[in-house]
């Protein structure tokens, strides 16, 4: 099952940030779901995005680049990815 | 007052058109699909073409056939049980497969590409599936063009497959069984054994591997011929090899050729079927007459049989904007 949470971005109070969390999800399905996230987000909001399938480390990249928007941090532990993403080009 | 009337079942008679439950209209060589006479778009006194109109199977498409004996598989193999279906369709797999689903009391989650018209998905709604509607380019990496068969591949994968069962279209060869066991006799009896040319688009090329291997082993010089679009098409239910992955299922040795028909043309040929021949078909049988027309080596005498997947009354928002101000009226 996905996880979504929503909360204030910490560094804008007018931006969102919303945790999605994709853990047990086999590539393309986070990569999907982030999508679908992102296309509910207005620019400037973010995405922490949590994966363990290590698809995802080529996958997300391509779609943040293909979306236009911005992958501003991955970060790799024990198992698991985790994507900081900000909908379009980041200020 | 008694009487010693006793109300008697009804039994399926296909030879009446009586049927106990709608799979038992599901097509076989003891209820074919029908065969009609191209006499116009195809000049009847060029060749003998003969449309085998699939949209009159009962969940309105070739993919009846394909569904049925996925479906079939998966319940012999016992991994149906308890699980939900989920594939990648074009929608007309998908629509035959949510009805089926339905009746053996599962349920269709199906990925779809985004460019499918609106009413299929509805259809499949109506239905009582769950519709995913992938972007083909969703996997630019691993998987371009082929976005909602990975898509369908994880969800059955993901959860531990516990929740998903994958019937795989692309790859099952139940696929290939369903053309060879229905479609392949059904023309070879339909033709009484003259069918000549053998005409179907490439999708998942079950129907072309199917039905080819059933008609090569009755005669090797029958002509099969695929029908592929060109890249950036929309041909809904054809794939382009330039784009997209040749199907596992594809049996090389039994196509004998391939022609690659544009959207001009198949739209086209479309709408002279419509207006010439009144065969309300969908846009992937003008393809596939399309390559009949550019096919120059068949005898007069030859005998074809092309498929006619589908039905146009899917496509209707397509063919709006094909027809612009066509049939209205002008001032």
């Amino acid at each position: 099952m996905t996880d979504v949470r929503t909360q204030p971005a910490a560094n804008d109070a007018a931006a969102l940030s919303v945790d999605l969390d994709c853990s047990g999800l086999l590539c393309p399905l986070p990569v999907y779901k982030a999508a679908l996230v992102l296309n509910q987000l207005s620019d400037g909001d973010q995405l922490r995005l949590v994966t363990t399938d290590p698809g995802a480390l080529r996958d997300i990249p391509a779609m943040t680049r293909q979306r236009g928007d911005t992958l501003i941090s991955v970060e790799e532990a024990e198992g698991r990815q985790v994507f900081q993403i900000e909908k379009g080009i980041s200020r | 007052m008694t009487t010693s009337f006793q109300v008697k079942t009804l039994r399926t008679d296909s030879a009446l058109r009586r049927f106990e439950d709608i799979r038992a209209m599901l097509p076989d060589v003891d209820n074919p699909s029908p065969i009609v006479r191209l006499n116009r778009v195809v000049p009847a006194s060029r060749y003998k073409t003969y449309l085998k109109l699939e949209w009159l199977n009962p969940f309105g498409s070739l993919k009846d056939r394909t569904a049925a004996y996925l479906l079939a598989g998966l319940i012999e193999r016992g991994e149906l049980e308890g699980r939900e279906i989920v594939e990648a369709s074009s929608g007309n797999t998908a629509i035959a497969l949510a009805a089926l689903a339905g009746l053996a009391g599962s349920r269709l989650t199906t990925t779809i590409p985004d460019g499918v018209p609106e009413e299929k998905k509805v259809i499949l709604r109506m239905l009582g599936a769950e519709v995913w509607e992938t972007p083909d380019d969703l996997c630019p990496v691993d998987h371009p063009k082929d976005g909602a068969i990975a898509l369908a591949r994880s969800l059955a994968a993901s959860e531990n497959g516990e929740r998903f069962v994958g019937t795989e279209q692309y790859e099952n060869v139940d696929n290939v069984k369903a053309h060879y066991e229905t479609t392949g006799p059904e023309i070879w009896a339909q033709t009484e054994g003259r069918v000549r040319w053998f005409y179907a688009g490439y999708g998942t090329t079950g129907t072309l591997t199917g039905v080819g291997r059933f008609l090569k082993e009755r005669d090797p010089s029958i002509q099969i011929v695929g029908v592929e679009p060109e890249p950036g098409h929309r041909l809904p239910g054809l794939k382009s090899f330039k784009e997209a992955r040749v199907p596992a299922l594809l049996d090389e040795s039994v196509i004998d050729r391939t022609v690659v028909v544009g959207d001009s043309d198949a739209y086209r040929v479309t709408k002279d079927l419509w207006r010439q021949e009144a065969l309300m078909v969908g846009p992937s049988t003008g393809a596939v007459v399309s390559a009949i027309s550019q096919t120059t080596d068949i005898d007069p005498d030859d005998v074809i049989v092309a498929i006619s997947a589908d039905s146009g009354m899917k496509y209707t928002s397509y063919f709006e904007e094909i027809l612009g101000d066509d049939g209205r009226p002008s001032l």
